[in-house]
């Protein structure tokens, strides 16, 4: 019998209103830029002021979303700590490069340098909530969360106890980041209203985005917001890997797709990455809602952990706000929802998550 | 009990060279690979000593079989590919493909060898048309996903970065995904190549010595930084035993846990390593009395030897096993360290030998256990263990057993 992953806290910091439960995507956020960034929080709640002058945006949202994931879990000190991000602190990582190319590596600062380390984030994390357990960090990109989720399943699977395993993804925009991957065309051409992401699927390219989302998952089912009972991941599959891992998934769960009530895909309006959602889609059921989640997060490679968090939602609040609905379907009440997402580098991943009661 | 995790091949490239051979006979004459770099292109270059692999890229290009020049290769993926040819050489790549085998790599600052001499043109409003295929190089993931498309290990595929501690968290990742039957093997380890940016990181940290380091000297000044990679291949025994292939060693326990102290420094009593080791071992099934050696992380900074020092002697007593840090021959390799090390014990076990910790010369005051300072041939060593700790408090040991 394979141990059943539950989620009993997701917390995210995001361009949209998600960190406080009341604002629940309310008033909806967009940008006419092809950047969509989060809106930052009060951080010194979660960070000493001592250590927050020097701490760049993405430790701080990492941070503060991981802390408050635990708080919301009544969690104090976590069995593990397991994130994936593309690429940490971009910013960091771009403030000491570039300062060894300008100033010829005489006079840097060392801060850039440690907070560019990808696992920085789990050392804070570890730190503030005196976690000695065990600490982990992804980085692979469009996989990066997925494996973080992945491994505490995993982690889950040898645990003889309750066990709790902090499980973060995060990425940050930074200005030379949407400078450099425009020369490669990874954003849209054309400004558009980020709102309207999908109904620009004719063109190439998208828009760019960051965030932070956390949870705490577990084995314990009392109180859990829902369960994740498969996660798959594919990389650069072809439709009739998609099929048929999509067949995997609904046989290991002993259901069929008409017990889908809500897909919830990651199409990013680039239309040479639509043909990834194709196998999906033209398997879905009529009842089935289909919804998307890029338009209020921009793209990045951490996606699936801003999904999840919405994934939580739908299922914790029964409902399906206007703004995420692609094609809406006749269910009205939400117990399985199947997360499909995919990355630039064509990583895909297959995720379901489950209502418990 | 789950079944035993063995290892049933190594792919090495270091300062050293590559493979077995280069390496045993550079520890048995105590010749270290460090020296001025001549492909780093640094300021730095005649003033530091570092591990700097020999062969240029295009020297590595055509041992991989890849076109030279401008491939759209960085040094950390070509590195990597070295490596696991030798790998995909020994083991074959049908069994290897035929039967689901994760990559599972690790890597710290991915292709910044190359990102960081084009990256003033990357943010300018145009760059040169043969930097473009260098964009995406910069990701940690780079070496591995070219890895799984150049050998096709589709399985399973992850990257690791959790500093220097990155590719002994890698090999864990592997066994455990064997043990729960996700995969039949794995083929794990790290590659990070020498590169400015972290040149720089740890020289503006203070932490490098310009001369060869002197790991758990008294007068130690810091690290030399190195490049490389190590992978090794894991299965079960019984899936070693079905193909008759030879076993180098059972990888019989591990520990990951978190110092939760600071973030860059452990904490000076060495607790976190100290609790790190004891569990490896209790994983193991094993006391501190069978280790017979243990290869130190053994950086050479004096935060790092003073704290694994002490959770040495705390846990093994005054009269610890025979220990010694072999970054002296290889430079800090940073994410392909703990492969490497880990692979350099399998080495020492099989070989009968323990590698000496060059440049020691006085013992540090705070300890009275020294390491291991010349070559000591044919002792029998049952059980090894191999630390790495990484910034971000991150601590990883791994046993290894005589098969």
């Amino acid at each position: 019998m394979k141990q059943v992953l539950y989620i009993k806290s997701a917390s995210a910091i995001s361009p949209q209103h998600t960190f406080y439960p009341e604002q629940f995507l309310e008033p909806l956020v967009n940008s006419d830029d092809n950047k969509l960034r989060v809106i930052d929080i009060d951080y010194s709640k979660y960070i000493s002021p001592v250590a927050i002058r020097r701490m760049s945006r993405l430790l701080k949202m990492g941070i503060s979303s991981g802390m408050q994931s635990l708080k919301d879990a009544g969690i104090s000190q976590p069995d593990g700590i397991i994130t994936g991000t593309s690429h940490g602190s971009k910013k960091d990582m771009e403030q000491f490069v570039q300062d060894l190319i300008v100033l010829k590596e005489e006079a840097l600062n060392p801060t850039y340098f440690i907070q560019s380390t990808y696992n920085s984030v789990n050392g804070w994390l570890a730190m503030q909530s005196k976690s000695t357990g065990y600490n982990q960090t992804y980085v692979h990109r469009g996989a990066s969360f997925e494996l973080a989720l992945f491994d505490a399943w995993l982690m889950l699977q040898d645990a003889k106890r309750p066990e709790y395993y902090l499980v973060g993804g995060f990425d940050e925009l930074t200005d030379n980041y949407f400078v450099i991957k425009s020369k490669i065309d990874y954003w849209k051409k054309e400004n558009i209203d980020s709102l309207s992401l999908l109904e620009h699927s004719d063109t190439p390219g998208t828009i760019a985005g960051e965030g932070a989302a956390f949870f705490v998952a577990t084995n314990d089912e009392k109180d859990a917001l829902c369960a994740v009972p498969s996660i798959k991941m594919l990389q650069d599959p072809d439709a009739a890997t998609i099929r048929k891992t999509l067949a995997e998934l609904l046989e290991e769960n002993g259901i069929a797709m008409a017990d889908i009530d809500v897909l919830l895909c990651g199409m990013n309006g680039d239309a040479s990455t639509q043909d990834i959602y194709t196998p999906i889609t033209e398997s879905i059921d009529t009842k089935t809602t289909i919804a998307t989640f890029k338009q209020l997060c921009g793209e990045y490679e951490t996606t699936t952990s801003f999904a999840l968090w919405l994934a939580c939602q739908l299922i914790t609040r029964q409902e399906i706000p206007e703004a995420i609905v692609h094609k809406k379907g006749s269910t009205n009440s939400i117990k399985y929802i199947l997360l499909c997402n995919h990355s630039v580098f064509r990583n895909v991943s297959l995720t379901l998550v489950k209502a418990v009661k | 009990m789950s079944e035993k995790i063995v290892v049933t091949s190594i792919g090495i490239i270091s300062a050293l060279g590559q493979g077995k051979n280069a390496h045993v006979s550079a520890f048995r004459t105590q010749q270290s690979g460090l020296r001025h770099p001549k492909h780093l292109k640094s300021k730095y270059a005649d003033e530091f000593v570092l591990g700097e692999v020999r062969l240029s890229n295009d020297e590595l290009s055509e041992l991989v079989g890849l076109p030279t020049g401008d491939n759209g290769y960085t040094r950390t993926t070509l590195l990597a590919l070295a490596a696991v040819q030798d790998i995909v050489n020994d083991a074959g790549l049908a069994i290897l493909q035929s039967e689901p085998t994760a990559f599972i790599n690790a890597n710290t600052v991915g292709g910044m060898c190359t990102v960081e001499n084009m990256y003033m043109e990357f943010i300018a409003p145009t760059a040169p048309e043969e930097y473009l295929k260098y964009i995406d190089t910069l990701d940690c993931a780079e070496s591995t996903q070219r890895i799984t498309e150049h050998f096709g290990l589709n399985a399973f595929s992850a990257t690791v970065s959790t500093a220097c501690s990155s590719s002994a968290n890698a090999f864990i990742f592997g066994a455990r995904l064997i043990k729960h039957g996700i995969v039949k093997r794995a083929i794990c380890g790290g590659c990070d190549s020498l590169s400015r940016f972290t040149l720089n990181g740890f020289h503006s940290l203070k932490n490098v010595d310009k001369t060869p380091s002197k790991p758990f000297d008294q007068n130690r000044l810091g690290l030399n930084l190195g490049e490389g990679a190590g992978y090794v291949l894991l299965e079960t025994e019984s899936s070693a035993k079905e193909r008759g292939a030879h076993i180098i060693a059972e990888f019989s326990g591990y520990y990951n846990s978190n110092d939760a102290y600071h973030p860059t420094a452990p904490s000076p009593d060495g607790a976190g390593a100290y609790r790190t080791m004891q569990k490896a071992m209790e994983m193991a099934g094993i006391q501190p009395e069978d280790i017979s050696y243990i290869n130190a992380h053994g950086t050479a900074t004096q935060s790092n030897d003073s704290a694994e020092g002490k959770a040495i002697e705390n846990l093994f007593g005054s009269n610890a096993p025979y220990f010694s840090s072999t970054k002296p021959f290889v430079g800090h390799t940073l994410a392909a360290a703990g492969s490497l090390e880990a692979i350099f014990s399998m080495y020492a076990m099989e070989e009968q030998m323990i590698i000496p910790n060059l440049n020691f010369e006085t013992r540090m005051e705070e300890l009275n256990i020294s390491p291991v300072a010349s070559l000591i041939e044919n002792v029998a060593l049952k059980h090894v263990l191999s630390n790495s700790f990484g910034f971000g408090g991150n601590n990883v040991s791994l046993v290894f057993s005589k098969p």
